[in-house]
């Protein structure tokens, strides 16, 4: 299962919904954005059940990244009752957002 | 032990050295995988053009060549696990690799890590990745046109950055520890002749200046300890590479700065290891060398099993 991209509508519509939202925040000229590409459709995969796991384009979206000040791509956000709870930037591994999400859940 | 994940090869890292020796080992018939922490290509996924791997005459994406390349070692039916690895056990037959995701055992093992830019070790230099501080000219040059940025070394990369740059941004000093250039000689001339290139000998980099986004360097002159500001939009770190071999933990022997000890032959110290690409010990460091390493690491790999069937 690919991770989908969002637009600021269904962002909104997510973060307040009842699942936790994983989001990552990319661009299309971002080279280390495309490394994590295959890991997190991965991811998106084994953890749909428990997370909605989405991508924004800030070139395409860039309201969103500013209102919550993506200054660094890829940065990974988990949100919680349209909170951000916690957010990585440029994750090393798809180990290291597994971890990322374990700790974030556990919360 | 798990027997399904018994494997005649595992070759621990993704990029274009791996998949080669995964290609060639599922073509010569042996149950092989790829232990990737995250994506195909290492290093080349990071480089948008390629230039001088052959076959492409109008250069190739870096990271849809690693795709490629996975794609063409599944087509001979290698598989690829997502895993970190954390240790290895070459002591032991089969010989153990220990991941994220539990441990992997193979006959024999190809260690396919590459080499990561070398870090300055200043504050704020981790967190300022992609805001100002960069180690890839040819990656990231291009969002400093009309800047002024710092080029820090004196090696061939260092000075093949600081040329690209100069034809990107609006100035480029290069800063170097000692009072000439290591780079090869045929560089040195081209560099002298670009009028927006300055040098800062017998420097080095003490302090990163920044907001959000870097602004400057303080640069410290190592044999006076004199100190100076630059403003810069930005901080290129060429200091040169470092293996990815601390998770090898003793299991075979490294040189002094940490590669695996292997000749053209690709055999490290255990018998049934094999080192190719950027973490081995070789003197040129280009994708058509990992290549050609992956293909030598199976013929050597084949006897090996031959012998020990």
């Amino acid at each position: 299962m690919a991770a989908n991209n969002i637009n600021a509508v269904k962002f909104q519509e997510l973060i307040h919904g009842e699942k936790p939202v994983l989001v990552d925040f990319w661009a299309p000229w971002c080279g280390y954005c495309r490394r994590i590409g295959p890991a997190y459709d991965q991811i998106a995969g084994q953890y749909g059940e428990d997370l909605n796991v989405v991508k924004v384009n800030i070139d395409e979206e860039p309201g969103l990244a500013e209102v919550w000040k993506i200054e660094v791509i890829p940065t990974l956000v988990l949100y919680r009752g349209g909170q951000a709870i916690d957010s990585v930037t440029a994750p090393q591994s798809k180990a290291d957002i597994e971890r990322f999400i374990k700790a974030g859940l556990s919360r | 032990m798990n027997e399904r994940r018994m494997y005649d090869m595992v070759v621990v890292g993704g990029g274009p050295g791996g998949y080669s020796a995964a290609l060639y080992a599922a073509r010569a018939g042996l149950d092989t995988v790829v232990l990737e922490k995250l994506s195909a290509g290492g290093q080349m996924a990071l480089t948008q053009q390629i230039d001088n791997y052959p076959g492409f005459e109008e250069g190739v994406d870096g990271f849809e060549l690693g795709e490629k390349m996975q794609a063409q070692a599944h087509r001979f039916g290698a598989v690829t696990e997502y895993a970190e690895v954390h240790g290895v056990d070459f002591t032991s037959d089969p010989k153990v690799i220990h991941t994220s995701e539990g441990a992997f055992y193979g006959r024999t093992v190809v260690i396919a890590t590459g080499a990561n830019p070398r870090e300055l070790g200043l504050a704020g230099e981790r967190e300022l990745v992609g805001r100002g501080v960069a180690y890839c000219a040819a990656c990231d040059g291009m969002a400093y046109r009309g800047k002024t940025v710092v080029v820090v070394g004196g090696g061939n990369s260092a000075v093949g950055d600081a040329l690209l740059l100069s034809r990107i941004a609006k100035k480029v000093i290069l800063v170097h520890r000692r009072d000439t250039l290591r780079a090869t000689k045929v560089y040195h001339d081209q560099l002298r002749k670009a009028e927006n290139v300055e040098f800062r000998w017998n420097s080095a980099v003490a302090q990163l200046l920044h907001q959000e986004k870097v602004t400057g360097v303080r640069l410290r002159n190592v044999l006076t300890g004199e100190e100076e500001t630059l403003d810069c939009d930005g901080v290129f770190i060429s200091v040169g590479r470092k293996p990815v071999t601390e998770f090898l933990a003793g299991a075979v022997a490294l040189d002094g700065s940490g590669y695996v000890v292997a000749d053209e032959t690709t055999a490290a110290s255990v018998r049934g290891v094999y080192a190719v690409g950027d973490v081995r010990t070789k003197l040129l460091r280009q994708v058509v060398t990992a290549v050609a390493d992956g293909a030598m690491a199976v013929h050597m790999a084949e006897e090996y099993l031959a012998e020990n069937a």
